[in-house]
């Protein structure tokens, strides 16, 4: 479903990705984990062409982000994202939020596209807020949101950039209920977190980076058990106390 | 008398029209002159930029002026002061309100437009949908007040021999010689109007106190 490729970043002088070589395959849950600006983020957002890079491939269901030729916004209707800060739009209510770009990009009819919203937003456990807006929602029920703006595309692939470290505790489960549920519905995840019993729950391989390289890597158990490199190890005895 | 007023309210409605035409250009033209403002596209960035820094340092009735005597030049017939009170007007609230939608364009998060290009929105309907609507209601109470000095400004167009609201008064006084009155009439429906619309912006800023 994703092939990267020898794929290497720089911001100027500043190299933030270095030879990353990762391959997810459809229905798969990737973690990825490390300090920050270790370059996770980045690698999520030359995935979806937010950012460009300067060396190797990436290659989403078969096209390539690169490409000069490929349609980036086509592309992006495959690959949902969700951010660390929500980013609802401000203006318009829950419901508005989750039809805009079914309406605009899909062509889909406002009822058409009203009675999926309301169904994700069923199924993100909150229907009776479809009417308001970000401002009246908590964290939690704003990421909630936003993960059904991006379901209502009905994306191949989700990507999730940190998306609970904006959170009070007591919401951070509401949304990675959400996201277990959805991973175990066969959904193709990225997700950037450090919330290692999420990671233990459905992650069929764990990344670990540090400056921009991949420096371990392993499916659940040996990774918590065993980490080869010293870096991992300080790493995860901080964020597992 | 009855025909002065209509001499004088006819000169009203040529200022309503002016205000109306200055405002729906200068608010169009400085929507992209905002977005001019906020490319990364240097081919963009520096003549829009070059525009607003050189109209702004340059008093209204100086464009006004300028514009009604350099135009006849390039098209070759004069033209008539009406359209081009208009045109001076939205080259020159363009700027403005252009300046004023900039800053409502940086206080939209960089995130709200990826989570818009993240589902496969435009950069054209990101910008229409999220972009400029979150813009213009941060900036609403700003573009209210630059309406108000657009239509108090409007009276300047009398240099170029408009016949509006002002120009009429001064018309009429020169007959009747009841300056007094006839300028206090005129005085009265501008604060009248002004408060009105003053009032009306108050409201936004209250609702948008409230949060979204």
């Amino acid at each position: 479903m994703i092939e990267i490729r020898d794929l290497s970043k720089w911001y100027g002088d500043l190299q933030v990705l270095d030879n990353i070589n990762e391959e997810i395959k459809q229905g798969q849950t990737v973690v990825v984990c490390g300090p920050s600006g270790s370059g996770k983020s980045t690698l999520l957002r030359c995935i979806n062409g937010l950012e460009p890079f300067q060396e190797g491939e990436v290659i989403v269901d078969g096209v390539s982000v690169s490409d000069p030729s490929t349609n980036l916004y086509k592309l992006r209707t495959e690959i949902g994202m969700v951010f660390q800060r929500f980013e609802l739009y401000a203006h318009m209510t829950a419901l508005q939020n989750i039809t805009l770009a079914p309406m605009k990009v899909r062509k889909k009819s406002k009822k058409e596209a009203e009675a999926k919203a309301m169904e994700l937003l069923r199924r993100v456990g909150i229907p009776e807020k479809a009417h308001e807006y970000p401002a009246n929602l908590s964290g939690g029920q704003q990421q909630r949101v936003a993960i059904a703006r991006s379901l209502a595309m009905e994306p191949k692939i989700m990507m999730f950039d940190e998306p609970t470290s904006a959170l009070d505790p007591e919401m951070i489960k509401e949304v990675l209920d959400v996201m277990i549920d959805l991973s175990k519905g066969g959904m193709t995840m990225i997700v950037v977190t450090h919330e290692m019993g999420f990671a233990r729950e459905v992650a069929d391989e764990i990344i670990f980076m540090d400056e921009g390289r991949i420096i371990e890597r392993g499916t659940d158990i040996s990774f918590f058990k065993n980490p080869k490199n010293p870096r991992t190890k300080n790493f995860l005895d901080k964020i597992l106390l | 008398m009855i025909k002065n007023i209509f001499f004088l309210l006819g000169g009203y409605w040529i200022t309503v029209k002016l205000t109306l035409f200055a405002l729906a250009g200068g608010i169009s033209l400085g929507i992209l002159v905002g977005l001019g403002r906020i490319s990364k596209k240097k081919w963009v960035y520096y003549p829009v930029t070059f525009y607003v820094n050189l109209i702004r340092n340059i008093p209204l009735i100086l464009v006004i002026f300028w514009f009604y005597f350099v135009m006849p030049i390039i098209v070759g017939r004069p033209l008539d002061p009406f359209p081009s009170a208009v045109i001076s007007f939205i080259i020159f609230e363009a700027t403005y309100f252009g300046e004023i939608l900039r800053a409502g364009f940086q206080s939209v998060s960089k995130g709200q437009i990826e989570a818009g290009y993240s589902t496969g929105l435009t950069y054209i309907q990101t910008t229409r949908y999220i972009l400029i609507p979150i813009a213009i209601r941060r900036m609403l109470p700003s573009m209210i007040t630059q309406s108000i000095v657009t239509y108090q400004d409007t009276c300047l167009a009398f240099v170029i021999g408009l016949h509006e609201f002002v120009r009429r008064t001064t018309i009429v006084d020169n007959i009747e010689v009841r300056s007094i009155q006839l300028f206090g009439f005129v005085a009265i429906l501008f604060l009248i109007t002004c408060y009105i619309s003053s009032v009306v912006s108050r409201r936004f800023e209250v609702k948008r106190e409230r949060g979204y």
